[in-house]
């Protein structure tokens, strides 16, 4: 047997976020918050994708000269907007058992000389009746005019100039930040408890002594949060990866590039704000002994998430509002507003880095102040420590 | 050498330690002894570095006991801790590797505490799944996984039973022989006199006895003298020289000696009035000891 060796701080911090990993991964409570969200995620991707292809589209059967009615029918439904699929049938009775069978929504008879008839199940919805009355309607009018003559008519073509040709993709950029964003508060108030959980059991269990009998406070607080925090990385990674791959492969979005950018900020704004918060929830937990009056203590800090959500969902409306400008830079409600602002395009780089280095700076407060507080409060394991008394005991 | 020096402590006007010092050989058990809030689990949390001294020190081989040398150390706090949704043998590998083990080390460590402690089958179970009494062994493989180089246990006896008080008691004699020293507090002062080689006695904070069971007796016992003569007449000590007749009934007599009387002379003397049944020094109890050791001085006074 070798000899027991010396152990640096690193080593120390990733013994106890090893260990933080390793009991997270198998608690029932992380696989469940898991398995719902990538669940959601994959049926909010399906749900478009349906969307997208069975609902919009009106099926037209043809039977007569389908070669002839397919452009004109697909022309119309292109300048109605209604997305037409049209299929050649045979004939009537083949057209019947169609619509019976649910495979088109009605069917143009238009076998001959006498008047087309639109043959349905029970009504024609107002798109199915529009696209095919304009068809046959442009068809008889080529049809007449070519009967006296004119083979073309000389019509002038309209040109159509766009003012704001990005504003569809500028509502998708921000759709895709708010979904952003929505990920980003649920994994900090997700992996915020498990740090103030994990605080809370180590005091209330007693275990801390024995492991401040190994250890510095400041290590043990430092494992806790980079253990979790990196498998709370790896969740936004996995969600954002999945997220963006499937909008991608299922062709949901006309802006890639600005998704992939959208996803990259949201997971890099993660760590920042999960550096934050997951600090503030430690400090908060060593307060407090028993899991019930958890509660109590993390409240406010649940509430400023909450408050920096509402604003991040108001600063998708307003991106250039004095309010989400001016709190994209507040610490801890930036992680929230920044992306939003980012993705809505009118943030200069100065306004980020600006934001970015006003995150560092408080995180640098927020763990030298709160880790004298948890020093102070840890081995406290009876009933509520007072945040004064905290930062007045003596520090082991 | 395991030292404890002058160790002072106090939490705002409660002076919990007044010049607490002692000193541990190693291979020897030492038996911390005092009454409830007399200051043994500040003084052992002081050496573990959870509590900051006034003044004093706790050494180690003469060097002052600091984070480095603690991961040398197996602690059991008084509150017992573990993680309760931990498995049995990851608990006590994680710990292993808390005192510098190696992974495989470790782990191969924790698997023979695990069977030694006769844990084998709960290996895999959740801490809290256990009894207490079981609990109580995890704990106890906690703090000696490591092979650590001094042992300080806060009561490691509570809560067991007698078995579970033989086999720990097993485990630490164990580990004397292997040349730890071994510091425990314990209330079941039997046990303490069974077992250590030296005890302490804390009372309000200070030192009250240190040394061996058989000193303290010495020094506290007096000097009082059974003797047991069925035959003698009543009254037949009364005028040996340099003796007090303490009590007498029946034959059955205590008797107190001056310093320089001679006890042989008084065995004569006894022997000249028939048979003698019991002749022997009086052997306070550590109990008794330790009552009079800890009474409060003012008691004292009133008993002398």
């Amino acid at each position: 047997m070798s000899e027991p060796r010396t152990l640096g701080s690193a080593a120390l911090v990733r013994l106890v976020a090893a260990r933080e990993i390793s009991a997270r991964i198998r608690d029932k409570n992380f696989i469940i918050s898991s398995v719902v969200i990538l669940v959601l995620l994959i049926g909010t991707l399906g749900l478009q994708v349906a969307l997208g292809s069975g609902g919009g589209q009106t099926r037209i059967g043809v039977v007569g000269d389908a070669a002839t009615l397919r452009p004109v029918l697909e022309a119309q439904g292109k300048a109605l907007d209604v997305a037409v699929d049209v299929q050649a049938l045979d004939d009537e009775a083949a057209a019947r058992a169609a619509i019976t069978d649910g495979d088109v929504d009605g069917v143009l008879i238009a076998d001959g000389g006498q008047q087309p008839e639109l043959l349905v199940e029970q009504t024609a919805s107002g798109s199915l009746q529009a696209v095919v009355q304009g068809a046959v309607a442009q068809l008889s009018v080529a049809e007449q005019l070519a009967a006296v003559g004119i083979a073309s008519l000389d019509v002038p073509e309209l040109t159509v100039t766009a003012i704001d040709p990005g504003a569809d993709q500028d509502g998708q950029r921000v759709v895709v930040a708010i979904i952003g964003i929505g990920v980003l508060y649920g994994l900090l108030i997700l992996f915020g408890q498990f740090v103030a959980q994990g605080v809370v059991e180590e005091k209330s269990s007693r275990v801390v002594e024995l492991l401040l009998a190994t250890m510095r406070p400041w290590q043990l607080l430092a494992g806790k949060i980079v253990g979790l925090g990196l498998l709370g990385l790896a969740q936004i990674v996995v969600i954002a990866a999945v997220g963006v791959t499937g909008a991608l492969a299922f062709d949901l979005v006309d802006i890639p590039g600005d998704l992939i950018g959208t996803a990259v900020s949201v997971v890099a704004w993660f760590v920042l704000g999960y550096a934050f918060y997951a600090s503030i929830f430690a400090v908060a937990a060593s307060l407090v002994s028993r899991q019930e009056d958890l509660g109590t203590v993390v409240m406010p800090t649940t509430l400023v998430l909450v408050v920096a959500f509402v604003i991040g969902i108001q600063a998708s409306a307003d991106p250039g509002g004095a309010l989400a400008v001016i709190t994209s830079y507040v610490p801890g409600l930036s992680p929230l507003v920044m992306p939003v602002r980012q993705a809505a395009g009118d943030v200069a780089l100065w306004e980020m880095a600006l934001a970015v280095v006003l995150m560092l700076v408080a995180i640098g407060l927020i763990v030298r102040l709160g880790g004298r507080v948890y020093a102070g409060a840890l081995l406290r394991t009876s009933g509520k420590t007072k945040l004064r008394e905290a930062l007045k005991a003596e520090r082991v | 050498m395991l030292d404890f020096d002058g160790l002072r402590k106090s939490f705002g006007d409660n002076h919990v330690l007044d010049g607490v010092g002692f000193t541990v050989a190693p291979g020897s058990m030492f038996g911390f002894v005092g009454s409830n809030g007399a200051g043994k689990t500040t003084t052992m949390r002081i050496a573990m570095g959870l509590v900051r001294a006034d003044a004093g020190e706790v050494r180690w081989h003469g060097r002052p006991l600091d984070p480095e040398a603690r991961r040398r150390v197996g602690y059991m706090p008084e509150e017992r801790g573990l993680y309760p949704k931990m498995k049995v043998g990851e608990q006590i590998t994680y710990f292993a590797r808390l005192h510098g083990l190696g992974a495989a080390e470790a782990a191969r460590a924790s698997e023979e505490w695990v069977e030694r402690l006769g844990l084998g089958e709960r290996r895999g179970d959740q801490v809290e799944k256990l009894s207490l009494g079981n609990q109580q062994r995890v704990q106890l493989a906690a703090a000696l996984v490591s092979r650590p180089e001094v042992l300080i246990l806060d009561e490691p006896f509570s809560g067991l039973d007698p078995i579970g008080v033989d086999s720990l008691a097993e485990a630490l004699l164990d580990q004397c022989r292997r040349g730890v020293p071994v510091v425990f507090s314990s209330h079941q002062l039997e046990l303490v006199e069974r077992l250590c080689d030296s005890v302490g006695i804390l009372a309000r904070g200070r030192m009250v006895a240190t040394g061996t069971v058989e000193e303290l007796r010495r020094r506290e016992a007096g000097r009082l003298l059974r003797v047991v003569v069925p035959d003698a007449p009543p009254h037949w000590a009364d005028r040996l020289p340099g003796v007090r007749v303490v009590s007498e009934q029946a034959g059955d007599t205590l008797l107190e000696l001056a310093d320089g009387t001679d006890d042989q002379a008084v065995l004569a003397a006894a022997l000249r009035t028939g048979r003698v049944t019991h002749f022997a020094w009086q052997q306070p109890t550590l109990v008794e000891l330790f009552r009079e050791a800890v009474a409060a001085p003012k008691a004292v006074e009133v008993a002398a």
